[in-house]
């Protein structure tokens, strides 16, 4: 449908509807006198940045496997700076800059479709990082150093990347596959929030983050896998991973995945000390308190895909550098 | 063995527009990048339209924090004296420029942030709270202040009164003030002008002060404005201006 996956067009297609309706969700509730005015306030702010992040997190899928992965590079590289920025790890120029650059290069290894380099880049982007940090000459500090950046460019890059690479999938699989994951990994969390506050008693972990309940990570494990295998049901119909077994798996694994990603980001917050990483998105905070779950959750799902059904990534494509 | 020390920039949590006027702003990547292209850029303009001539280089301290005043005819005092920094030292400065003119809109705070590094002096509501902020910064990490203690451009190129703020930010500290003197700015680009005239430019640098035995109060920092004026002054008389 308009050279869309049918999967891909019917999850953007409910992605809009979603949007169109909370407003009157809102608003029936507001009726109903359940809106204390400061949740009003905080949810309105919240649906409002949701209005401009949606398109722009679903307009790049959508319009083909280039602006995609252009599109995780950029988030990649602005997750980056945020994480550098409030860690203080900017400071150290030379590591900063090989971790951009990277960043680049995964971009630029995910558009050619060199899966290679793509894989080369974890251990070399590490070996200069590791390198580059000596010619300061300046031991005290080193460890901590090149770990803020092997850490920041193993998440950021490497992890955020695959996503990029998972656009390649042909005959828009990998766009279907994307744009289901994006969709659940946020449903996730606002799972996670709803059977919370509904059922939710037990702290699932108080140090890291007091508002976490263990019925609402449940709760969220049970519907975000529901809907997860139904859509991947729906997107590898009649393949070797339309089995109940697969299926059941990539959902749990995806809400697992997520809501770990979700408890890093809150650990990474505390042990710095800081409320938000970023002032990015009104209502959210910083992009990684909004993309936090995705980090994970992208490397699970594609290589249980190629591990299962195959990427073709074993057949030599390079678009750009190849031929 | 010590602890992993975390210190976020200092501009960390604030909005993008406030980020740009922080006292405590710090570049990154991208900062750094531009800025780097922009001084360049400057340094080859200096260099080529006004045939920038530099005397006195060995007076520049060779590490940060240190601050340069100078006297004030021209926009292009600021560029000049930044621009005759060493390269090592290039990232550490921070020209002190009007809130009012340099970080008014913000198309021209973004340009003045990311490509002037400068920071935003209010000259209607300057408290002792900023002077405070960019003591503090001096005083803590590397850094150095190119700021114009007249407070605003001379309009007949004559050297006017300095302003006892600067004393706030050095007194009872040994941080350097390094006066200078820059000739031919007034010809080339006096205030009332848009695009400069390509007249040679003329910049002395002298011998570094401190005022680490100056007391932190209103008749130090009083003494400290008339010492720098009457050493930038003494540097105009010190030779022949090449022009």
């Amino acid at each position: 449908m308009f050279g869309l996956h049918p999967v891909a067009f019917w999850i953007a297609a409910g992605i809009a509807a979603g949007l169109a309706i909370t407003p009157l969700i809102f608003l029936i509730l507001d009726k109903v006198g359940k809106l204390k005015p400061a949740l009003r306030s905080d949810l309105w702010t919240r649906y409002k940045s949701w209005l401009v992040l949606a398109p722009l997190m679903v307009g790049p899928l959508l319009a083909g496997r280039l602006a995609a992965i252009i599109g995780v590079g950029v988030l990649s590289l602005a997750c980056y700076r945020e994480f550098a920025r409030a860690t203080g790890m900017f400071r150290f120029r030379a590591i900063s800059a090989v971790v951009a650059l990277g960043i680049l290069l995964l971009t630029f290894a995910a558009a050619d479709q060199w899966y290679g380099f793509f894989v080369a880049l974890s251990s070399l982007t590490i070996s200069v990082l590791v390198i580059i940090a000596l010619f300061a000459d300046q031991p005290k500090g080193y460890i901590q150093r090149v770990a803020l950046g092997i850490f920041a460019f193993s998440l950021f890059g490497v992890c955020l990347g695959h996503y990029g690479y998972f656009a390649n999938d042909k005959d828009g699989a990998g766009q279907a596959f994307l744009l289901a994951i994006l969709l659940c990994v946020e449903l996730n969390d606002v799972f996670a929030y709803c059977t919370g506050k509904m059922f939710g008693r037990r702290k699932l972990a108080p140090q890291t983050s007091p508002n976490k309940t263990i019925g609402g990570a449940l709760g969220a494990l049970i519907l975000t896998s529901a809907l997860f295998a139904t859509l991947v049901h729906a997107i590898v119909h009649g393949s070797a991973l339309d089995q109940p077994v697969h299926l059941i798996a990539m959902g749990m694994l995806l809400s697992l995945t997520g809501q770990w990603g979700d408890l890093v980001m809150s650990s990474i917050k505390r042990d710095l000390g800081v409320k938000d990483l970023g002032v990015t998105i009104p209502g959210h905070g910083g992009l990684l308190d909004r993309f936090d779950s995705l980090i994970f959750v992208g490397p699970a799902m594609f290589h249980y895909v190629n591990y299962f059904l195959g990427l073709g990534l074993d057949q030599p494509v390079r678009g750009i550098t190849g031929h | 063995m010590d602890d992993w020390q975390y210190k976020p920039a200092g501009d960390h949590g604030l909005k993008r527009e406030e980020s740009l006027k922080s006292l405590r702003r710090e570049a990154g990547l991208i900062g750094t990048i531009t800025q780097t292209a922009w001084r360049l850029a400057v340094r080859g303009y200096l260099r080529g339209y006004h045939r920038l001539k530099v005397e006195g280089m060995e007076h520049v301290p060779a590490k940060p924090s240190f601050v340069m005043v100078a006297n004030h005819t021209s926009h292009l005092d600021a560029l000049t004296l930044a621009a005759a920094l060493p390269w090592p030292l290039r990232r550490f400065a921070f020209p002190i420029a009007a809130g009012d003119v340099f970080f008014e809109t913000p198309a021209v705070a973004l340009f003045s942030a990311m490509m002037l590094n400068a920071l935003p002096m209010w000259r209607k509501s300057c408290g002792p709270h900023a002077m405070q902020q960019l003591r503090d910064r001096l005083l803590s990490e590397p850094t150095i202040y190119v700021l114009f203690p007249e407070g605003t451009r001379s309009r007949d190129g004559s050297l006017g009164r300095f302003k006892p703020g600067l004393g706030m930010i050095v007194a009872a500290s040994e941080v350097p003030v390094v006066p200078c003197y820059l000739h031919g700015a007034h010809a080339a680009c006096p205030a009332n002008r848009k695009m400069p005239l390509p007249l040679p430019l003329h910049l002395r640098i002298g011998a570094p002060l401190t005022f680490g035995s100056v007391k932190n109060e209103r008749a130090g920092w009083q003494e400290i404005a008339g010492q720098l004026e009457a050493a930038v002054s003494a540097l105009r008389d010190a030779g022949k201006w090449e022009v």
